[in-house]
C-alpha cells in the first residue's frame, strides 16, 4: 500500500465487456443502496477482481465510487425529508474511527494468520453478522407486514435507551427522537468496523439505527447514506493518497449507479416501511449463503480441511453467483414494488 | 408588493376608441372585474366566465395571480415555477380575450389573498366585483372585500365539465407549470451534455489521466475532485432523466411539504353573501 507499489500495479485495459459489466452492476448496486442505504459494494469488489483488477485497486475504486453515490442518494432523499443530517454526520464521524479500528484489527489478523486467515476472518464475520442481523430484521419485517402496520412502532430497546438521560443528550429533529450520544457511538463504531471488514457498513448501521437508536427504517436507510458518504470520502482520500484509485473504473460504475440510486431513492417514497426491512433482510440472508460457500476455500488454504481444487473453484464461483443473485433479487423487489405502487397511485388519482 | 404588470395593449389601443361609442368612459374609469387565483394557472372556466360577463357589461378584467407562499423555503424554486406558470396563464387569457373586445390586465401579487383583494379594491381600479378561482375560500376573501365576491365553480355536469377536477393528479410545486416535463427534459439535455463532456475528456486522455491521478500524495485530490464533478453533473442528469420519463417521487409523501389543499364545494354559483353592505369604492 505504499508509493512504489503503485508503479508495479497494472491497471487493466477496458473493453466493451468490462464496461457493460461494471455499468450494469453499478446500476443494480445503486438501486439497492438508494433504497436501503447501502449495498452493491460487496459484489463490486469481487466482480472487479474477476475482471483482472488487482485487489487493492478494486477495493480503492469501490470505495471511491461509494461516496459520490451516497452523496447523490443522500441529497435526493434529503429533498424527500428523510435524512437526519445531524445524526448522519455524528455517526459518520465515529464510523470513520470504527473504520480505522477495523483496518488495524485486519492488519493484526493478517500478521498473525496470513492472508487466508484474514479472509477466513472476513467470511466468518460476514456470515455471522448477516445471519444474525438479517434474520432479526426479516422477522421484524414479516411481523410488520402481517400486522398491516402503516407506521412502525418504536422498538422497545430503543424506547428504553431513549429514556436514559446521560450527558450529552442529542435531539434529532428529522428522526424525531432524543438520545444520549453514548448509545450512538457504539452503533457508529460497529458500522465503521464492518465497513472496513466487508465493505458494507450499512448491514450494521441501518439495523443499529432502527433498533438501538430508534429511527424509522426510512430515516435510518436515508441517514445511512450520509454515514456512507463520510466514511467513503475518508477512505477514498487515504486510498487515493497511495495512488490506488482507477478513476476510469470509478466513473463507469458511477455512470450506472447514479441512475440506480436516484431510482432507489424515488422507490422509498412509494413503499410501506416494512419493504425496506424486507429487501435488506432478503439481501443479507442470500449474501450470507454466498459467503458460506466461500468458507471452504480459506479453510482449505489453512489446511483445516482438504477438498479437491476443482470443487473449491466451483464453490467460489457459486459463491459469487449467489452474491449477484442477492443483488438481483433485491433490485427486482424494489422495481416491482415501485411500479406497482405507481400504478396504484395513478388509478386512485384517476378514479378519486 | 406588485411584481408584474402587463396590459394587453392591442385591445386597449384600438378596440374601443374613446368617445366613439356609447361607452363614453375613458379606460381609466372603466369598471373592472377582479379575477383572482392562488394557483399558477387560473382555471379556464374562471377566464371564460369573466370574459363573458365583461363582454356583456363592457367591463375590463384585472386578472391577479397571488403567490401565497412567497417565502417558501426552497431557494426560490417555487416562486420561479409560479412566475413561469403565471406567464403561461396570462398568455392563455390574452389569447381568449383577443376574440372579444375585453381589456385584460395581469398582475402578480404576493401575500394573503384577502389582503390583496382588499388593497386592490381600495387603491387600484373601479372594481365592481371579484371572481375567485377554486382553492380560495370564499369567506376569507369576502370578509375584507368591499365589493361582492363570487366563486366561479363549475358543476360536474354542464358546460365546464372538463375544466374542473377537485383531485388534481399532481399537487403543489410539481403541478404549477405544465412545462415541468419540458423543463426536466431541458436540464436532462444540459447535464447530459456536460456529463458526456466530462467522461469524454477523461477517457480521451486516459493515459495522461491515469499517470497523474495515480501518482498519490497531493495528486489524490484529482480523482476526488473528479468524482465530485461526476456526482454533480451526472447526479443532476440522472435525476432529471427519471423526472423527464415521468418517474417521480410519490405525491403522497411529498404532498405534506407543500400547502394543504383546501376543500372545494361543487356549485354552479355559490349563494351571494348578501349580509354584507354592498359598498362601492371608486378610485
Amino acid at each position: 500500500m505504499h508509493g512504489p507499489i503503485a508503479e508495479v500495479i497494472q491497471f487493466i485495459d477496458l473493453n466493451a465487456y468490462t464496461i457493460t459489466f461494471l455499468f450494469i452492476v453499478g446500476f443494480i448496486g445503486g438501486l439497492v443502496s438508494g433504497f436501503i442505504g447501502s449495498g452493491g459494494a460487496f459484489v463490486l469488489t469481487p466482480g472487479m477482481m474477476s475482471l483482472g483488477v488487482p485487489g487493492t485497486v478494486a477495493v480503492a475504486s469501490n470505495m471511491c465510487h461509494k461516496f459520490p453515490k451516497a452523496l447523490v442518494g443522500a441529497i435526493k432523499r434529503y429533498k424527500y425529508g428523510q435524512v437526519d443530517i445531524k445524526l448522519g454526520l455524528i455517526m459518520g464521524l465515529f464510523a470513520e474511527i470504527g473504520v480505522q479500528g477495523g483496518i488495524m484489527l485486519q492488519k493484526y489478523i493478517l500478521d498473525k494468520w496470513g492472508e487466508a486467515g484474514s479472509n477466513l476472518y472476513v467470511s466468518v464475520v460476514f456470515v455471522l453478522v448477516l445471519v444474525i442481523v438479517g434474520s432479526f430484521v426479516m422477522r421484524d419485517a414479516i411481523k410488520m407486514k402481517s400486522a398491516q402496520g402503516e407506521t412502525e412502532a418504536r422498538p422497545s430497546l430503543a424506547k428504553r435507551l431513549q429514556k436514559i438521560e446521560l450527558w450529552p443528550m442529542i435531539t434529532l429533529k428529522t428522526a424525531n427522537l432524543r438520545i444520549s450520544m453514548w448509545f450512538l457511538v457504539p452503533v457508529a463504531l460497529a458500522t465503521g468496523m464492518l465497513a472496513a471488514t466487508i465493505a458494507v457498513g450499512g448491514f450494521i448501521g441501518v439495523p443499529g439505527l432502527m433498533y438501538i437508536v430508534g429511527a424509522t427504517s426510512i430515516v435510518a436507510s436515508a441517514t445511512e447514506l450520509v454515514i456512507a458518504f463520510v466514511m467513503g470520502l475518508g477512505g477514498t482520500l487515504i486510498w487515493a493518497y497511495y495512488g490506488m484509485v482507477d478513476i476510469r473504473l470509478v466513473m463507469i460504475i458511477l455512470a450506472g449507479s447514479l441512475f440506480g440510486v436516484q431510482l432507489g431513492a424515488i422507490g422509498t417514497t412509494y413503499v410501506k416501511d416494512y419493504m425496506i426491512k424486507y429487501v435488506m433482510a432478503t439481501i443479507m440472508l442470500i449474501v450470507a449463503v454466498s459467503r458460506f460457500f466461500a468458507l471452504p476455500k480459506y479453510l482449505n488454504q489453512l489446511h483445516l480441511i482438504s477438498l479437491a481444487d476443482n470443487l473449491v473453484g466451483l464453490m467460489t464461483k457459486i459463491s459469487f453467483g449467489i452474491m449477484c443473485f442477492a443483488l438481483l433479487v433485491g433490485a427486482s423487489i424494489i422495481l416491482t414494488s415501485l411500479f406497482k405502487a405507481r400504478r396504484l397511485e395513478k388509478t386512485v388519482a384517476v378514479n378519486g | 408588493m406588485q411584481n408584474e404588470t402587463a396590459a394587453s395593449k392591442q385591445t386597449v389601443k384600438d378596440d374601443n376608441p374613446i368617445g366613439n361609442t356609447s361607452l363614453s368612459e375613458s379606460p381609466k374609469d372603466r369598471p373592472f372585474i377582479l379575477a383572482v387565483t392562488r394557483n399558477g394557472h387560473m382555471s379556464e372556466h374562471v377566464m371564460d366566465y369573466a370574459l363573458n360577463v365583461a363582454h356583456r357589461l363592457q367591463y375590463g378584467i384585472l386578472a391577479v395571480h397571488v403567490d401565497t407562499l412567497p417565502l417558501f423555503s426552497d431557494r426560490g424554486k417555487r416562486s420561479k415555477l409560479f412566475a413561469a406558470a403565471m406567464r403561461e396563464s396570462a398568455t392563455l387569457f390574452d389569447q381568449k380575450a383577443r376574440n372579444t373586445e375585453v381589456v385584460v390586465e395581469h398582475l402578480g401579487e404576493l401575500g394573503k389573498i384577502s389582503n390583496v383583494v382588499s388593497r386592490l379594491c381600495h387603491s387600484k381600479k373601479r372594481i365592481e366585483f371579484v371572481v375567485i378561482d377554486k382553492d380560495i375560500r370564499l369567506e376569507e376573501v369576502a370578509r375584507q372585500s368591499p365589493v361582492p365576491v363570487f366563486p366561479v365553480l363549475a358543476a360536474k355536469t354542464g358546460l365546464f365539465n372538463k375544466a374542473i377536477f377537485h383531485n388534481p393528479p399532481k399537487k403543489g410545486v410539481f403541478a404549477m407549470s405544465t412545462t415541468s416535463k419540458k423543463r426536466h427534459l431541458k436540464s436532462c439535455v444540459l447535464f447530459g451534455a456536460l456529463t458526456t463532456g466530462l467522461y469524454a475528456s477523461v477517457f480521451a486522455y486516459q493515459d495522461a489521466v491515469m499517470t497523474y491521478f495515480t501518482k498519490g500524495g497531493l495528486f489524490a485530490l484529482l480523482p476526488v475532485a473528479t468524482v465530485f464533478a461526476v456526482s454533480y453533473f451526472h447526479g443532476n442528469f440522472t435525476s432529471s432523466f427519471w423526472s423527464a420519463l415521468g418517474i417521480e417521487a410519490s405525491q403522497k409523501s411529498t404532498a405534506p411539504r407543500v400547502a394543504p389543499d383546501q376543500k372545494v364545494t361543487d356549485a354552479v354559483v355559490a349563494p351571494r353573501p348578501d349580509t354584507r353592505p354592498r359598498a362601492q369604492v371608486n378610485a
